[in-house]
């Protein structure tokens, strides 16, 4: 038996290779969740007096949250631009375009929040960072979670997309295009894979 | 006489009702040829606002217009030959059948496309379909080749009047045209 242990180095590679792994995926191997199929990300917006409704295609949301810790809670939104979809070819176009989006130099946006509030009454506020175009600013989500084996977290966020100059110049008018969108999120969540 | 026999003579709304259709059409045909190369902007979103909301107009305007023709009549045709008479209400039919097909499908395209239609800013219309890329791509070729067929027939009836008016000189045009502002030609001062 003794004579068909491995070597030192090899014995220790397995724990070497666990920890350069956990080093490599940092706060990521921290999230408890990400986000499973039928989980949405939306967004509305007006313009010329008419609400739209959009939705990203594609974003990658891990989630840390326990209700009864929300010290440790922690939650990463990464979204690319470029999956934006209002159904309209070239109201897209423009929102993806260097006046809005810019998806070609901001290719992904990204929201982070370490900081939560208990709300009562089963909903919760994330004091969270939004990154877009370049720019950060705070943006609050207001969510309520449905625990269970896959997790749900409804939120709703509320946001001036002047303040990221989403839609500069001309394009600043609210008339035209209101400053103020919603953003709206229905995460199923999965247990994250270490 | 100073006012002719009223079955002479379209009436003062049909008259109203056709030049005031027509100035809209050119006005709309003129922005329309233009707006499509306009770089994306405030400005081109407003344009094509006014584009939507002139057409929906003509839309209405071409109702009123049918619906008045049926209600008050229309002039007896001017003498001439069957075939001419024929081929001339065959004329007429396809120009109103296209002054709808042009609103329509310029509404059915904006609505497949998921703009929304706000007449003026003031009224805002259903959309006709929802989102879809090939009611869109159809919308889009019948708007287009609508319009090229449109500008075709209008060039011909509007040759077709002048014609009338200045190698026959009957009364085709000046019948459309207010007696004070058009002094009628021999023949329609009977």
């Amino acid at each position: 038996m003794t004579a068909s242990r491995p070597a030192a180095p090899a014995r220790l590679a397995v724990p070497l290779l666990a920890l350069a792994a956990w080093l490599i995926a940092g706060p990521a191997a921290a999230a408890d969740y990400t986000a499973a199929g039928g989980s949405t990300l939306g967004f509305r917006g007006e313009a010329q007096g008419e609400p739209f409704d959009g939705r990203f295609q594609r974003f990658d949301a891990r989630i840390r949250f326990d209700p009864a810790a929300l010290g440790t809670a922690r939650f990463e939104v990464e979204i690319p631009l470029e999956s934006a979809d209002s159904q309209n070819a070239e109201r897209d176009d423009t929102m993806k375009g260097d006046d809005f989006f810019a998806v070609g130099a901001h290719p992904l946006a990204r929201y982070e929040a370490s900081a939560f509030r208990d709300l009562g009454g089963g909903r919760f506020a994330a004091d969270g960072q939004l990154t877009l175009r370049g720019t950060t600013r705070p943006v609050v989500l207001e969510f309520t979670w449905t625990a269970g084996a896959q997790p749900v977290l409804e939120g709703q966020a509320t946001l001036d997309r002047t303040a990221f100059g989403v839609g500069g110049g001309d394009w600043a008018d609210p008339g035209t295009i209101a400053h103020e969108v919603r953003v709206s999120t229905r995460l199923v969540l999965a247990p994250a894979t270490p | 006489m100073s006012t002719p026999p009223i079955r002479d003579r379209w009436g003062r709304v049909h008259q109203l009702l056709h030049w005031g259709i027509a100035a809209m059409i050119l006005g709309l045909a003129a922005v329309g040829l233009w707006m499509t190369g306009m770089p994306n902007s405030m400005d081109k979103l407003q344009v094509y606002a006014l584009h939507k909301s002139f057409g929906i107009t003509v839309l209405a305007l071409v109702l009123l217009r049918l619906g008045w023709r049926l209600a008050a009549g229309r002039p007896p045709a001017l003498p001439g030959p069957a075939w001419q008479t024929r081929l001339a209400s065959a004329m007429h039919g396809l120009l109103y059948l296209l002054m709808l097909a042009m609103p329509l499908s310029g509404w059915l395209y904006n609505s497949a496309s998921n703009f929304p239609l706000r007449w003026f800013g003031v009224v805002t219309l259903p959309a006709l379909s929802g989102p879809s890329p090939e009611l869109k791509a159809i919308a889009g070729a019948v708007h287009e080749w609508g319009f090229w067929l449109l500008a075709l027939l209008v060039a011909v009836h509007a040759g077709a009047a002048l014609k009338h008016h200045l190698v026959d000189r009957d009364a085709t045009l000046a019948r459309m045209l207010p007696r004070a502002l058009f002094p009628p030609p021999k023949d329609d001062a009977r």
